[in-house]
């Protein structure tokens, strides 16, 4: 007979990733309020909404970054309440997050950060990761110095996969990309979900959504709060066509 | 030589760095002899400075310098690795040189060195067109307490001739005060190159006061990467070098203070004609209550020369003090000169970085501190490497 623990119990019977009437304050001013959300292993969600609505502080929070800090409410990773972990405690569990804006740093080499991580994260494929996205080309530069802007989004998605992740936020992946970057992401994006990641796609302008085979949920978030939840073929078409305001009133009139 | 002006700098303090008296320091009789065995004293302490006692082909433990079997195996080229005194005795060279570069009546360390270090240190030759095919490692310990070592190290690599020099200077564990005063006059001569590495590693009751004059003629280049990471009670270097028409220097020094450590370091550079160029380069890690004042300096003397400084320091500690000190003069058109300094924190955003990749914060500042140390100074890979695992060691520490 095999013994299971309470964890992983609840972890097979749990949400990957839930989030409970979350408030997520920066300095003192709330960003996101109340804010609920249930992520499954292999879902593919699609966060849309105007710049300033709290789309990466929303990720910020779910990863556990200093700046933003959590002013209400709850977060549950396989049914764990980790609301107060650490970052990197988190990334443990196997939350990622490729950063919209990565921070150059110079002297530190992307081969010295990924061979580091893939000591603590074991990587069977790394090498082919690496070749997926392109990035073998930028191992022996300093992090992020000088890159353009699809290289940063590719080698930040390659530093997310090296992590073996359970649950993969990507912020923006497709602002500022040229368009075979776009391409890459989005292939890497469906091996993720090949392999029963789930996944949060924060995306301001939807570009990337059109090359995802299969997207579960699209979430508009306007002013902090997630005003719409429906299928990408339901919402996608209206915000392309009509924008954020005037989408959102087309689709809640539809159901009215 | 004046003799009496040298005298008279025995009571004249230094410009900067703590005054020392050396009268309370004992001085042993200085002696030249063959090494049997490595000295243990020394095979404890090369270690810490990343060297394998068996490889060094000049020791010296105090005021002893030994020959070594290592030295020999360079002879078949030609190239001579001798206790200085020995050189000066035999060769018209070396006593060609000595004390031409550093004056000995530049202050009471050089002009104790003089007159009563008995010249120890090593003499190297490299013939012209010899390429030395392996690093020639050296290495001074302090081996008892109390004790002021001296070392008087003269360097000549003659026309087109190639050498990577790497020297050690440390103690072994348990020994707690003393003085190292080191006079380096190296020689780079036409189309010549040397690379010299140091590394040191003392410990708390040490002052170290060493004196380098180097003079790169046309068309060679001299790369100094000097590296220091113990505590220490006081270190004050500023090294001269002198280059001629499309002369190179890069000078490069990473320190990483500690305790309540004074580290007075600097680097200064004469452009003195046409086509020479220099960078001088410096990172600084300070934590404790440490100070560290990073001299930098360069003068161009003629036009269509180049300099640039960068010094580059990091607080670790709310104690810690760093004052980074550039100058830069040009007293001809069209020499291109510039600075950089910052001073600054670990960026807490890269550290919030890092640990969204599965790193603490204290592995975090490491990857960083380490990377801030890293620069990309032209020596060979071999010696590179063996940097790099110094500092490694430095960034434990560091961070620790």
């Amino acid at each position: 007979m095999t013994v299971y623990t309470i964890t992983e119990l609840l972890g097979a019977i749990m949400p990957l990733l839930e989030l409970r009437d979350l408030s997520v304050c920066v300095e003192e001013k709330k960003i996101i309020e109340n804010l609920s959300l249930v992520v499954e292993p292999g879902e593919i969600h699609v966060i849309m909404g105007p710049n300033g609505s709290g789309k990466s502080t929303l990720l910020s929070a779910i990863m556990g970054l200093k700046t933003p800090t959590i002013c209400g409410g709850k977060i549950y990773f396989e049914g764990k309440d980790i609301t107060n972990l650490p970052s990197y405690e988190r990334a443990k569990l196997g939350i990622s997050l490729a950063h919209q804006y990565p921070p150059e740093i110079k002297g530190v080499k992307l081969r010295e950060v990924a061979s580091a991580m893939v000591r603590k994260y074991g990587c069977s494929d790394c090498t082919l990761l690496a070749k997926m996205l392109l990035v073998e080309q930028f191992m022996n530069r300093d992090l992020f110095v000088g890159f353009s802007g699809g290289e940063k989004k590719r080698t930040e998605l390659f530093l997310l996969m090296l992590q073996n992740p359970k649950l993969a936020m990507l912020d923006e992946p497709d602002s500022g990309v040229d368009v075979e970057s776009i391409e890459l992401l989005a292939r890497s994006i469906e091996t993720l979900r090949s392999r029963n990641t789930g996944v949060i796609l924060v995306t301001h302008l939807g570009v990337i959504t059109e090359k995802l085979s299969r997207i579960n949920k699209v979430h508009l978030l306007i002013q902090g709060r997630i005003v719409y939840s429906g299928s990408p073929d339901e919402v996608l078409p209206v915000i392309m066509k009509f924008g954020y305001r005037k989408g959102l009133e087309v689709l809640t009139s539809k159901g009215a | 030589m004046n003799i009496s002006e040298v005298e008279k700098a025995l009571i004249k303090p230094a410009l900067y760095g703590p005054d020392i008296d050396l009268s309370k320091y004992k001085l042993e009789e200085a002696v030249v002899e063959e090494a049997r065995d490595v000295d243990p004293g020394v095979a404890s302490a090369a270690p810490r400075v990343g060297l394998e006692p068996g490889k060094l082909m000049y020791v010296q433990s105090n005021e002893r310098a030994l020959y070594t079997a290592m030295a020999r195996a360079l002879s078949k080229y030609g190239v001579i690795v001798a206790p200085t005194r020995e050189g000066l005795e035999k060769k018209p060279l070396a006593k060609e040189l000595a004390w031409r570069l550093v004056n000995p009546a530049s202050d009471k360390y050089t002009a104790s060195a003089y007159l009563y270090g008995g010249e120890v240190g090593y003499f190297i030759y490299v013939p012209p067109y010899t390429k030395v095919p392996m690093p020639v490692y050296t290495c001074l310990a302090i081996t008892t307490n109390n004790t002021v070592q001296f070392a008087h190290n003269i360097v000549y690599v003659d026309e087109g001739a190639e050498v990577n020099l790497v020297t050690g200077c440390a103690i072994p564990h348990g020994i707690k005060d003393g003085v190292h005063v080191g006079i380096s006059e190296f020689y780079v001569a036409r189309n010549a190159k040397l690379t010299f590495t140091m590394i040191h590693a003392w410990a708390e009751g040490l002052h170290v006061r060493p004196r380098t004059a180097v003079r790169v003629e046309e068309g060679g280049e001299y790369v100094s990467y000097y590296v220091t990471y113990s505590p220490v009670a006081s270190i004050q270097t500023y090294p001269t070098v002198y280059l001629k028409k499309n002369a190179k220097a890069y000078l490069a020094s990473i320190i990483a203070s500690s305790k309540k450590g004074v580290y007075d370091i600097g680097a200064r550079s004469i452009l003195e004609e046409p086509g020479a160029s220099t960078e001088n380069i410096s990172r600084v890690v300070a934590k404790d209550e440490s100070s560290v004042y990073a001299r930098a300096e360069i003068e161009a003397i003629e036009s269509d020369t180049k300099g640039h400084i960068e010094c580059l320091g990091l607080l670790l500690s709310p104690r810690a003090v760093v004052s980074s000190i550039p100058i830069i003069t040009s007293r001809k058109q069209g020499a291109v000169l510039s600075h950089e300094a910052a001073i600054g924190l670990i960026a807490q955003k890269e550290i919030d970085y890092l640990m969204s990749k599965g790193f603490s914060e204290d592995e975090a500042k490491a990857v960083l501190i380490r990377g801030f140390m890293n620069i990309d100074a032209p020596i060979p890979p071999s010696i590179k490497k063996q940097v790099d695992q110094i500092l490694d060691i430095v960034t434990k520490y560091a961070v620790g």
